[in-house]
């Protein structure tokens, strides 16, 4: 060989080899972008905690005095206990990074337990684990502020026989509501488009004539792959919004448009995805199942329709990680507002969204951000691993190697 | 015996009636799911043609020329004006467009070939996982790494060159989110077009002489290119489409074509996204309008695309 064309050809390969190494880089740079930041967010406070605290100014109820509440328990070290009040303060951090007094432990008896919502209405508030003490105020002397550390303010309060106010805030910064509104989103989403979509998918491959109607249909599903899910959030908000605004006590964007939205959406991965299933069935179970006197019904029902099952199980786990995932239609159809209180009749928020409306913030946050993409991404990925799985399962089930 | 007869009649009438209306009602699914695309499209340009026959509640109606040509997006109701342009929109959105795929369908295609025919047997299916989890990120994900890596990037890169960029919000930065995102599409298809070449249009280069890499570059990607054209239709229309992504990293530009890739910019889709806060008047009903551009400009470029396709011409590959 020509030792010019050699050259050439070693410059030719390795450009292959340097482009196909860029998308391995793009994905190892994406998720240690993703784990190096978010990972530190992410405990179980962040899943089961609302995403807005809410303040209060509290006083004491029924005062008598503080007491002795000495337990036999012991604390970290930057956690210190009044045993004259029953409290328990940390130092910590809250999920926007700021520093904060945490409460870690309130005695049952201690006075924290009974207060009063100090201002307009008189509510019965209580001191609980995982609040934030902003400030504890004194008839007589300074307050003690939070940025003073928990040290100081257990220090105050114990020389302290009574106070004026407390200002405490329950926890924030919570992704609670936002992953039960994906949960809904799921659980609707599914319960709409896969019936109609295993449906269409049985008629076009076990009744449907091959004529040029049924050409067409299956035309018009294939377009519906190429239009962008932006589009399909603007059809939610003209259409389904109004819809479900008449018919239900929606006001609004609601989770019912959004789940209708994302139903249309997925029928054509859906349709696809069973339609492939199908495919592979063999007609033997079809022949077998009608001559032995079963009618079109029952076999399609009993005997084509189980043996789809992996198909559609591929279509639903496909169609979660698209759900999971969709962010432009759903800013239309659902809304971008962060909710606590999750109403399908209401407007809300997926995680997606959720990652869209905080970077579309100022300042935008970038930590909670990427904890909520780790939850995707790890969602996504064991998806789509799990999917891959099934399907080769399915392949060697009815004897259809690879290639 | 006669009754059983007539039993066996009765029975079978019932089978036939079930059949029939099984049958029809999996295809009323069917239709349903069909129809979606003319229920889009009806629903979009009912609310899309608003703007411009009506008097949008005393702002007067949107000069559809102007709108489609003009240069500068106020915010109508704010402003109190029906000043709405989308033409420097239309070219920023078909620049960034061509930028990515300039950069994606290559990398892409590459990746695709040393896939397919390179790369030996195990790395071939590392990396073929690799892409597969590549495409299956959420595009928010990918807007996410944007705004936390690249933009950073891009603001180092320009203030290394003197340039005072906003933050990194660029051409740029959006140029590279959609290459990344798009990558795996043209990938995955190119591979697909790659493996179905016949086998004997590359024993016949390599018969007659040609090297095993001769006959990868010329011979198979040429034999494949009706289908890695295809690729490269499908990723513009994911690069077209994408919303949220793009708005993380684009900079939200109100006017003004701009060409220079460290400054702002904006796409349709970005300015449909902006400021959904009203829910009726005109600052809604033009984003049905915008979204109708959206998809002419695709259904075109999608067409001119197809056109070179097929002028390109076809090796006949099955």
């Amino acid at each position: 060989m020509l030792n010019s064309r050699k050259k050439k050809d070693l410059i030719l390969q390795s450009i292959t080899y340097f482009a196909s190494f860029i998308s391995l880089f793009v994905l190892i740079s994406i998720l240690l972008f993703v784990f190096l930041n978010g990972f530190k967010l992410l405990n179980m406070d962040l899943i089961t905690h609302n995403f807005e605290s809410t303040s209060y100014i509290a006083d004491l109820k029924d005062f008598t005095g503080p007491g002795d509440f000495t337990i036999d328990k012991d604390f970290n070290d930057n956690t210190y206990y009044s045993s004259k009040w029953g409290i328990a303060l940390t130092d910590d951090e809250n999920l926007m990074g700021h520093t904060i007094v945490l409460v870690t432990y309130v005695h049952p008896e201690s006075p924290f337990k009974d207060l009063r919502n100090k201002g307009v209405a008189t509510q019965d508030l209580s001191l609980g684990i995982d609040y934030e003490i902003i400030r504890i105020a004194f008839n007589d002397g300074p307050s003690a502020l939070s940025i003073q550390g928990a040290q100081n303010m257990i220090h105050v309060l114990d020389t302290k026989t009574t106070f004026r106010e407390l200002e405490y805030s329950t926890s924030g910064g919570g992704i609670r509501g936002s992953i039960i509104t994906t949960l809904y989103l799921i659980g609707l989403t599914l319960l709409i488009a896969l019936p109609i979509g295993v449906g269409a998918a049985l008629y076009l491959n076990e009744y449907a004539p091959k004529n040029r109607f049924t050409k067409a249909l299956r035309n018009l599903i294939e377009t519906l792959t190429g239009v962008p899910s932006i589009i399909y959030g603007l059809m939610g908000l003209a259409l389904f919004v109004p819809i479900t605004i008449s018919l239900t006590k929606a006001t609004g964007a609601n989770l019912i448009s959004g789940a209708l939205t994302l139903a249309v959406i997925l029928m054509p991965v859906i349709i696809r995805t069973t339609e492939e299933s199908l495919k592979v069935v063999p007609d033997d179970y079809r022949q077998a199942s009608l001559a032995l006197g079963g009618n079109k019904t029952q076999t399609t029902f009993k005997i084509v329709l189980p043996s789809a099952f992996s198909g559609i199980l591929t279509a639903t786990l496909l169609a979660i990680g698209r759900i999971i995932g969709e962010s432009a239609a759903l800013v239309f159809a659902v809304g971008t507002a962060i909710k606590d209180d999750v109403s399908i009749f209401d407007k809300s928020t997926s995680l997606s969204v959720h990652i869209w409306a905080m970077m579309t913030d100022e300042p935008a946050n970038i930590e909670l951000s990427t904890t909520i993409a780790i939850i995707i991404l790890v969602i996504v990925l064991s998806m789509n691993l799990s999917i891959k799985l099934i399907s080769k399962r399915l392949l060697r089930k009815y004897g259809v190697t690879h290639e | 015996m006669q009754s059983k007869i007539q039993l066996n009649q009765t029975q079978k009438r019932h089978n036939q009636w079930l059949d029939n209306t099984i049958k029809y009602l999996l295809m009323g699914f069917a239709i349903l799911s069909s129809s979606f695309i003319f229920i889009i499209a009806g629903v979009i340009m009912v609310k899309g043609v608003t703007p411009f026959i009506t008097n949008n509640g005393g702002l007067g109606r949107v000069n559809l020329a102007d709108f489609l040509t003009g240069t500068t997006w106020l915010i109508g109701e704010s402003f109190n004006s029906n000043l709405y342009a989308i033409g420097f929109l239309i070219i920023s959105t078909l620049f960034i467009a061509f930028l990515s795929l300039l950069i994606s369908f290559p990398v892409g295609v590459l990746t695709a070939l040393f896939i397919a025919k390179i790369a030996p047997k195990k790395l071939a299916e590392t990396l073929r996982t690799v892409v597969e989890m590549l495409a299956s990120i959420p595009s928010i994900i990918y807007g996410l790494f944007g705004a936390g890596i690249i933009l950073k990037i891009v603001y180092d890169l320009s203030t290394l060159i003197g340039f005072q960029s906003k933050g990194g919000n660029s051409i740029l930065s959006s140029v590279l989110v959609l290459a990344i995102m798009t990558i795996p599409t043209i990938a995955s298809i190119s591979e697909v077009a790659i493996r179905s070449v016949d086998k004997s249009i590359e024993h016949g280069s390599l018969a007659l002489g040609a090297s095993k890499t001769q006959t990868h570059f010329k011979v198979v990607l040429t034999s494949a290119k009706s289908g890695i054209f295809t690729s490269a239709i499908l990723g513009i229309g994911r690069v077209l489409g994408e919303a949220t992504a793009v708005s993380l990293v684009a900079g939200g530009r109100r006017s003004g074509i701009n060409f220079n890739i460290l400054d702002t910019t904006s796409t349709l889709t970005t300015m449909m996204l902006e400021g959904m806060k009203e829910t009726t008047g005109l600052d809604y009903d033009i984003r049905f309008s915008v979204g109708i551009v959206l998809m002419v400009v695709i259904l075109i470029t999608n067409f001119t695309l197809n056109y070179i396709k097929r002028k390109v011409g076809n090796v006949d590959v099955k």
